[in-house]
């Protein structure tokens, strides 16, 4: 019986540990109101599994932001209270926080990361007439059904004809593309940019896939691409897949191509591991919602006050989730109330507002998604500063939707 | 038929009946009440296919003492099978709004087709698999999980993009099964009804003859063969009755998330609904005994849930709040506890039944008694 208990206390003690270490983000700060008379703004994300990294950028962006609108007087006078919920990028955990936080009276929500999870709560949200804003679900049809849904973020066509535009302006004519088919945000900008290829007259010479978005080995599918004999390679994977294993592995299988990838790719240079040759980075480019090192005031000042809060650059998920309570705040200051979700989607849905958000100036299209270009950016390794610290992001090109035609 | 087992069925059969009539009167009258309807609705669904899942799993991994780790891949072929059926009939114009008789019979056909395909995979799988036993078998499910997922994904109209145009989401929902807020309340009385039913099923299996037989094969193999059972049809028999019932999950909850996604039925994600931690239910709430399937299903879904949206949850200790932010580490540390003091989980073989339990309790008497119908009532409280 002592063992036993022992073996527990041990048990308890190293998950309060690992707790312990983690966890200080628990608290909420920006909470606390003067008047009592706040506006609840629901914010539902992947705070823990797979994309952690997405969902917390978004908490950290919208926290800051909040407390910015706050400090400068709140909407329409009244403070915002930021209620916050983990789905763990599973569906059925996103429906369980959605309907919790309506169940206590939230109107509006920002969320959520990801395509799958946020397809689940899009039909909930116009039956129970709550407004939602995604930051980052790009896939297509997320606001098409739905009047009250909205996303700050561009829609995986668009974002695959840029990058097809891309590929054309650098007069590269023989591309390669793999995805993973069990995911709809990777197989659906696979399948964009194969559409805007063809329409552009360059050729996909070959297509691989994977099994699942964490995919540890591209090997085989690099040696059938350099079979090909492609300029380029588009692969659509999350940060954790690319630095860790794509991008080496793609060097290893004696591609020297250009390797392009989309969103997904932002955050990438934090979990490089230590000891990997970093000259494997040269030539891979990704197309991103905003360039953080970008110098207009707009995003410079928002990096600055990122920096100054969290110690890190924010990654473009935090930028559109801050884009997301921008939008709610104009809305409602358009709409003159903050009670009435039904006036604030009239004001959100109407296309001729101009929105100057930090990820871009834009308007949104009738289906409610904006309109707007993407950076186009590479990773560059400096070999003079060496190890980690000689890896950097370096913006290539902005490409807007104006361009495209 | 003996005495006590009649009287057994008379109790039995109305007390089910009275408590699940009481239940629909229940949720008629708390109808589309906001609490009701956002928490409690979605919470009895999502209850309902964890607890057919875990306990179908049990006839194989408690009874017949054979180790799968793919069971969600069978709730996968069912709840596509299911999506898409619904859509079809949608599709030819067998029903316009999801009300009405036309409605009813697509849903139940759906929910039976589901059930029935996913057993025809049963049988496909357990031929070949069950030749093997152990951690053979068990690498061998695990496979055809994976396989099964993939397939689903690949398959031009059932991947991820393929439920109708556009992704499996909107269109599920807008036109094919997948019920909004208040069709979840509306058809409250479908899903437990079919739980309630299906898990009635599974009782009688266990307590029949071929229950006794699959029981015998499980505690010895060479004995129950020697006795005349033919073990190969027993076991594949039971992996197909119990992918079954894994189908019909699958289809309840297509009902109940308006969307669709393979991850929901990988081998691991970041929520309780995997083939991992189906078999961590089963283990949970005891090998070989039904009740215990259901009871864990429904322990593990509130503390998942209560974990992730209690309200409760903001009022504890900064500490133990960090702790919360990591779910995976309470299950952690609640099968540690149950696995350390109760090696056979929560029930260990013993069944609930409403004409023995309250004289057991009465007597204080700890019995492990053997697998005796359990009370319907009791269950459809706990989904609650």
């Amino acid at each position: 019986m002592k063992k036993k208990l022992l073996a527990i206390l041990l048990a308890l003690s190293m998950t309060l540990a690992l707790a312990a270490c983690g966890g200080g983000g628990g608290e909420e700060p920006s909470g606390e109101a003067a008047g009592g008379d706040t506006i609840k703004i629901g914010l539902i994300g992947p705070v823990t599994g797979n994309n952690a990294s997405f969902g917390n950028a978004m908490v950290e962006g919208a926290r800051m932001t909040v407390a910015e609108i706050n400090a400068a007087g709140g909407i329409l006078g009244r403070q915002i209270e930021l209620l916050e919920a983990d789905d763990r990028g599973d569906a059925t955990e996103c429906m369980n926080a959605f309907n919790n936080m309506v169940a206590e009276g939230v109107q509006y929500i920002i969320g959520s990361a990801t395509s799958g999870a946020t397809a689940a709560i899009t039909g909930m949200a116009n039956e129970e007439g709550v407004v939602l804003i995604s930051p980052s679900a790009t896939a297509d049809d997320i606001t098409t059904e739905d009047d009250y849904v909205f996303r700050s973020c561009f829609k995986d066509s668009l974002q695959g004809d840029i990058a097809a535009a891309w590929v054309q302006q650098q007069g590269i004519t023989k591309v390669g593309t793999i995805m993973c088919s069990a995911d709809n945000y990777s197989s659906g900008l696979v399948n964009s940019f194969t559409a805007a290829c063809e329409a552009r007259g360059i050729e996909v010479a070959a297509d691989e896939s994977t099994a699942t978005m964490d995919a540890q080995d591209f090997t085989n599918q690099f040696t059938s691409m350099v079979n090909a004999g492609v300029e380029l390679v588009y692969a659509i994977y999350y940060y954790d897949a690319v630095g860790a294993f794509l991008v080496p592995q793609a060097r290893a299988a004696g591609f020297d191509g250009i390797i392009m990838g989309a969103d997904g790719f932002d955050g990438t240079l934090d979990y490089i591991s230590e000891g990997t040759d970093y000259s494997v980075f040269n030539d891979v480019v990704y197309t991103n919602h905003y360039d953080a090192t970008d110098s207009s005031p707009v995003v410079a000042e928002y990096v600055e006050a990122y920096q100054a809060e969290y110690g890190t650059q924010p990654l473009c998920f935090a930028a559109l989730a801050s884009d997301c309570l921008m939008m709610l705040q104009k809305a409602m200051e358009a709409a003159g109330t903050a009670d009435d979700p039904a006036a604030v989607r009239d004001a959100l849905a109407d296309t001729s507002v101009t929105y100057e958000g930090v990820t871009g100036t834009f308007n949104l299209d009738e289906s409610g998604t904006p309109v707007k270009g993407a950076a186009v950016i590479e990773f560059t390794y400096d070999e003079s500063v060496g190890g980690v610290e000689g890896l950097g992001t370096q913006l290539v090109t902005t490409i807007s939707a104006d361009d495209l035609a | 038929m003996n005495k006590t087992v009649k009287r057994g069925y008379i109790v039995n059969g109305l007390t089910a009946v009275l408590a699940y009539a009481a239940f629909c009167v229940l949720a008629a009258t708390l109808g589309q009440e906001g609490g009701f309807k956002l928490i409690i609705a979605p919470g009895i669904w999502q209850c309902c296919y964890l607890i057919l899942l875990a306990a179908s799993l049990n006839l194989v991994l408690g009874f017949m003492g054979q180790l799968s780790l793919g069971h969600c891949g069978f709730m996968a072929i069912g709840a596509y099978t299911a999506a898409l059926m619904s859509l079809a009939f949608e599709r030819a114009g067998v029903y316009d709004e999801k009300s009405g008789a036309a409605f009813l019979a697509v849903l139940f056909l759906c929910i039976i087709s589901a059930g029935l395909l996913a057993a025809a995979f049963g049988v496909l799988v357990g031929i070949p698999a069950l030749r093997l036993k152990g951690d053979y078998l068990a690498i061998i499910t695990l496979g055809f999980g994976l396989i099964i997922v993939n397939v689903i994904n690949n398959l031009p109209f059932a991947g991820q993009n393929g439920l109708a145009e556009g992704s499996a989401a909107a269109s599920l929902y807008a036109t094919g099964l997948g019920f909004g807020s208040s069709d979840r309340v509306a058809y409250l009385w479908a899903g437990v009804g079919v739980t309630a039913l299906c898990v009635t099923l599974m009782f009688m299996f266990v307590r029949s003859k071929y229950g006794r037989a699959v029981r015998a094969i499980r505690d010895d193999e060479i004995a129950a063969a020697a006795s005349g059972i033919n073990t190969g049809y027993y076991k594949v028999l039971t992996f197909a009755f119990s992918a079954f019932f894994a189908g019909v999950a699958g289809a309840l909850y297509a009902c109940c998330n308006a969307s669709l996604s393979t991850v929901s039925f990988s081998f691991t994600n970041g929520s309780i609904l995997n083939s991992t931690f189906v078999v961590v239910m089963v283990v949970l709430g005891g090998m070989g005994s039904l009740t215990g399937s259901v009871v864990s299903a429904v322990v593990m879904f509130l503390l998942n849930y209560q974990i992730a949206n209690g309200a409760w949850v903001d009022a504890l200790p900064g500490f133990i709040q960090g702790a919360f932010t990591y779910p995976m580490l309470v299950y952690a540390v609640v099968l540690i506890v149950i696995i350390m003091f109760r090696p056979k989980g929560i029930f260990g073989a013993y069944e609930f039944s409403l004409l023995r339990t309250p004289g057991e309790l009465a007597r204080r008497l700890r019995g492990l008694g053997r697998g005796k119908r359990a009370n319907k009532g009791g269950k459809e409280a706990a989904a609650q």
